[in-house]
């Protein structure tokens, strides 16, 4: 029953019949001290380069975008294409700003009207329903530089007052208080490890770099760190990583979140502080390698902080890591994984960090594995909606479209969803829940281990 | 005179004031960017990339072609053409305007095979702007493809080329009435079967000087409005495109 009627709700939002409904139970955006019938803050527009600025001309309104966004595919208003949020952000820009802008005798004569406070309010709550997938930029035939753009919005926004949304300031308020969005202690950060040592899952908990130099970091993330649903994550790459005789360490309880949520919710301040504060510790413990096996961690410290200072050592995804070390010899796959796989590229690995044969490579080398593309793959691989903040800030679109993805992979008959992501993972499980899809979800660490030897390989085993 | 007219104070005055409005819309664009105080560009530009995305993506428009052939020919014909045709007006005014007239190339372009060069060169680009509109129309309004959102400008846009490239060819079909034309009127070969046509309907030889006009007003006023039209994305877009090849190079 409570599948028929997510299909039905998933039917009905297709269709764009309950737009109405879905934008009514949009969050609310953050409360404005001016009140609705106000003239809003002004934009920041220094904050923008010329060429973001550009780009809201440079959009040929073409749509393309539309046809993709895996937003406007659950809720069918025009605000919430990237198109829509464009020309919407250019008419703001252009009224507070412009030669003819609303202050302005000219502007005034042309009839342009002051931009209003709950104009600003109703633009922030479509503007963050986004997952910042860069799916239209793939798609968009003047490549406009998509997600930079909705970001510096966000950052406009967030300090005008107008987001993120109240949903969403809790993440931020956790992620500047306790260095993690979930809210966990700092001080329980490494107990992944720790428990995973008592259960016999490891065989040591990875030292302290920052007592014990070694060459490789494994930066664990704020997902596989705490949540305990994905902790075979942070297990699995350690074990791989052991078995490869790997000089590496992690940095427990003194890592911290690498502030991939603030820069996507808009709050860049407190995520330039973050990331200042991580590159001086990453380049002080003189590693020649961070590894990372969430597609967000990567994806910010490899691109967004290389835009705010220099770092000192590679960047690579664990997935891409392990490649290397199976072509060095240093590790060996030898079991057969027999089972029916299918790959969710997560968007930060592949669009935005431009890693899409790595994953692809390491599957064709785990002897045994059946591999199915999902037909939408690579470039135009779609969502799992849980980044960029619409999780938090509209849950209900988020399992939406989870269970599109899920239903991607159903489509391909395999019987294992893989990814390299875990807050992918995080999002894929809850479309895999609502549907209670007869697949299960997997991160690609679990099949290079179980190819190890590491972990369980027979049918019964992965019943158990 | 190839223009087929004289320049008179008229269309100098209408060629000002077309150009103060471009010049205007320009600034009014380029002032509002300047706002904008971040980096551009994160990485010196790749030459290589740019001149890479310059030919693929902004002359043959290969992101477009892999996405709809139907798209693509669209896009292309409309933007080729009306650049062709931009082109080929820039060069006949300057040539009007600054060769002197019994120079070899004046004489080759405004009486001798030159001029042949630039019928079949305005007959071609025409044709494809033309075809292009077509496509353009029919899908935006009838087939009504679900993507599209259309709203004033988008239709401004199409009104107005379309405008200008019927007026250009009903210019050049009127003016192709006048007997001396006959001899070259075949390489002509769009605008002389226009003629033929208006011909076997009953029109006669009239003054096709009235057409030039309306075509030159309709077409300044489009000229003049570029900036604050869709049209604006022809020059900006380019812009972007080899932009981000070069960042991401």
């Amino acid at each position: 029953m409570a599948i028929k009627e997510t299909l039905q709700t998933t039917q009905t939002t297709q269709a764009g019949e309950s737009a109405e409904t879905s934008s009514a139970a949009a969050p609310e955006a953050a409360e404005i001290t001016a009140g609705d019938n106000d003239t809003a803050q002004k934009i920041n527009i220094e904050k923008f380069s010329p060429r973001q600025l550009m780009e809201l001309d440079a959009c040929t309104r073409c749509g393309e975008c539309s046809n993709w966004c895996p937003a406007y595919d659950q809720d069918k208003r025009e605000p919430l294409t990237p198109r829509g949020r464009a020309a919407r952000f250019k008419d703001l820009v252009t009224r507070q700003h412009g030669v003819f802008n609303a202050d302005s005798l000219l502007g005034r004569l042309l009839g342009k009207k002051p931009v209003s406070a709950q104009e600003m309010q109703d633009f922030a709550k479509d503007l963050y329903a986004c997952s910042t997938c860069m799916q239209c930029h793939f798609v968009c035939p003047v490549l406009i530089d998509t997600v930079e753009l909705w970001e510096r919005i966000r950052e406009c926004i967030v300090d005008g007052g107008y987001g993120p949304l109240e949903t969403q300031k809790d993440l931020v308020l956790k992620t500047k208080n306790y260095d993690n969005p979930w809210g966990q202690p700092r001080s329980s950060r490494a107990r992944w490890g720790k428990m995973a040592k008592k259960k016999k899952r490891i065989k040591e908990v990875p030292k302290d770099i920052s007592k014990q130099k070694a060459e490789v970091l494994y930066y664990v993330g704020c997902t596989a760190s705490y949540d305990n649903n994905v902790e075979e994550v942070g297990i699995n790459t350690t074990n791989i990583l052991d078995h490869a005789g790997i000089d590496f360490g992690i940095l427990g309880n003194k890592e911290k979140c690498c502030g991939s949520v603030l820069l996507r919710m808009g709050d860049r301040a407190s995520f330039e502080r973050i990331c200042s504060e991580n590159i001086e510790q990453f380049n002080a413990l003189g590693i020649k390698t961070l590894v990372t096996s969430c597609a967000g961690c990567l994806k910010t410290i490899r691109e967004d902080y290389a835009k705010v200072g220099e770092l000192r050592f590679d960047v690579k995804h664990t997935l891409e890591y392990i490649v290397d070390l199976i072509k060095e010899g240093k590790l060996k796959l030898i079991n057969n994984v027999n089972l029916k796989v299918t790959y969710h590229d997560p968007c930060h690995l592949g669009r935005h960090a431009g890693c899409f044969d790595a994953p692809r490579e390491l599957l064709s080398l785990i002897p045994g594995v059946e591999f199915i593309e999902m037909e939408r793959n690579r470039e135009n691989s779609r969502c799992c909606g849980a980044g960029g903040g619409l999780k938090s800030g509209y849950p209900d679109m988020q399992n939406q479209i989870s269970q599109r993805r899920v239903a991607d992979a159903l489509a391909t008959g395999a019987t294992e969803l893989v990814s390299a992501c875990p807050f992918c993972y995080q999002g894929l499980q809850v479309g895999i829940q609502a549907m209670n899809a007869p697949i299960k979800m997997r991160d690609i660490t679990e099949l290079v281990c179980m190819a190890l030897g590491d972990a369980p390989t027979t049918e019964e085993d992965l019943k158990e | 005179m190839y223009l087929y007219f004289e320049a008179t104070a008229a269309l100098y005055t209408l060629t000002v004031i077309t150009a103060v409005f471009l010049v205007a819309g320009v600034l009014c664009s380029v002032i509002l960017w300047k706002k904008g105080k971040a980096k551009s560009l994160h990485h010196k530009p790749n030459i290589s990339a740019i001149i890479k995305a310059f030919i693929l993506e902004v002359v043959l428009q290969v992101q477009i072609l892999k996405i709809s052939f139907v798209r693509w020919l669209m896009h292309f014909c409309i933007f080729i053409g009306f650049m062709g045709l931009l082109a080929q007006t820039t060069v006949m005014a300057m040539m009007s305007h600054f060769l002197p007239q019994d120079s070899v190339v004046a004489q080759t372009f405004f009486q001798g095979a030159g001029s042949r060069v630039l019928d079949v060169w305005g007959d071609l680009f025409g044709v494809m702007l033309l075809f292009g509109l077509t496509i353009a129309i029919v899908r935006r309004y009838i087939v009504r493809v679900e993507q599209l959102e259309t709203i004033l400008k988008d239709s401004l846009s199409l009104i107005f080329l379309t405008l200008i490239t019927v007026t250009g060819f009903l210019s050049e079909a009127f003016r192709l009435m006048d007997p001396q034309y006959a001899s070259v009127a075949w390489y002509s070969f769009a605008g002389y079967p226009l003629t033929q046509l208006l011909q076997a309907i009953g029109f006669g030889a009239m003054n096709y000087k009235v057409w030039v006009w309306i075509h030159t007003i309709i077409s300044m006023f489009f000229l003049g409005f570029i900036p604050f039209s869709k049209a604006w994305h022809v020059f900006v877009s380019p812009i972007e495109i080899v932009l981000d090849a070069s960042e991401r190079a």
